[in-house]
């Protein structure tokens, strides 16, 4: 702190003192988006792997106004279905995370290397030339 | 605090309002204008610009809120929650009104077909980034507002969830520059 504490600000202290912060639940809430934006990522390649599996990550976004269409309008297609299952992951995650690590104390410096490192590997895996590479090799080994 | 101290902290607090509030004001004139092009969806367009500029700005504003929280100096925590909300909020508009003028990016004739006939890398590498990426602000500031409102003022005594805060608010900035300015490109490229 750079500045001097009021009484109030100091009570507040105290009473924190006695009363001690868990981080699992900011955890919870950063472990969720991060599984979201993963589920947005695999979903997309999985749409292009096929006009099958284009069909079927589609359909769970229906619900979505604007998923199907054509003509000068057109429609945001898959897109719906990728950020349909993202939605879900996320919010699904992000209770049970929560209900899991309310009262546990997860060390925030240990997870924000992880965090990172997993926000930067899903952004390079939206860079086409980045991971189709990766994407053939797993076609190879899994047929 | 010394008289002097006091009112440069309220000459800075009131720089960097201004600088934001005027760069918000002449970088909407990049979509407001928008509402007058000659095509039929320059709603969605100016629409869509107007969200995500505005996205962008708050976004620059609350990175100067950041660094604050990651050095550890004292903060007012209740004007940041909302701050950190509102950006949320507007960010989700943002994404929402991207899904609208997204649309008529893949429609019949629209700037997908003549990208993919044109120059099909600024499709498929520049777009299929763009789009997804664009998506990871506002969860990444709704994470942030829910820890802040989460944690109350007692977040104080937490210095590393405080730093979790800030570089919350700087991934999103980063995703939202990222976004912006592929999206920019893409309208420069090939107008809905």
């Amino acid at each position: 702190m750079s500045e001097h504490q009021s009484p109030e600000e100091q009570s507040q202290l105290e009473a924190i003192e006695q009363d001690p912060l868990f981080s699992g639940p900011a955890i919870a809430a950063t472990v969720s988006l991060l599984l979201g934006f993963y589920t947005l990522m695999i979903t997309h390649h999985i749409s292009r792997l096929s006009k099958e599996m284009d069909k079927f990550i589609h359909s769970y976004g229906y619900w979505i106004p604007g998923s199907t269409g054509v003509g000068p309008d057109g429609s945001i297609g898959s897109y719906a279905g990728k950020e349909a299952l993202a939605l879900l992951v996320w919010g699904l995650s992000w209770t049970i995370f929560h209900l899991l690590w309310r009262k546990q104390d997860i060390p925030v410096r240990g997870w924000l290397p992880i965090f990172l490192g997993g926000l930067l590997v899903v952004s390079l895996a939206f860079i086409h030339p980045i991971i189709d590479p990766f994407i053939l090799l797993l076609i190879d080994v899994f047929g | 605090m010394p008289t002097d101290q006091y009112l440069q902290g309220q000459l800075a607090k009131f720089l960097v309002r201004t600088q934001a509030i005027t760069a918000l004001c002449i970088l909407l004139a990049l979509a407001g204008l928008d509402f007058f092009f000659p095509t039929n969806y320059r709603l969605k367009a100016g629409i869509h610009g107007i969200t995500s500029i505005s996205a962008l700005v708050l976004g620059t504003y609350l990175t100067h809120r950041a660094y604050a929280l990651i050095r550890g100096v004292h903060i007012n925590f209740h004007s940041l929650r909302y701050w950190l909300t509102g950006a949320a909020a507007v960010n989700f508009l943002g994404a929402l009104s991207g899904n609208w003028i997204y649309m008529r990016y893949r429609g019949q004739d629209g700037p997908k077909d003549w990208i993919l006939a044109n120059v099909p890398a600024f499709h498929n590498y520049l777009m299929e980034f763009k789009e997804f990426i664009s998506l990871f602000p506002f969860p990444l500031m709704l994470a942030g507002s829910f820890i802040l409102f989460y944690y109350g003022d007692a977040i104080r005594a937490r210095r590393d969830l405080t730093q979790l805060v800030g570089i919350l608010i700087l991934l999103a900035w980063l995703f939202l520059l990222l976004g912006f300015v592929a999206g920019l490109v893409l309208a420069k490229l090939r107008f809905v």
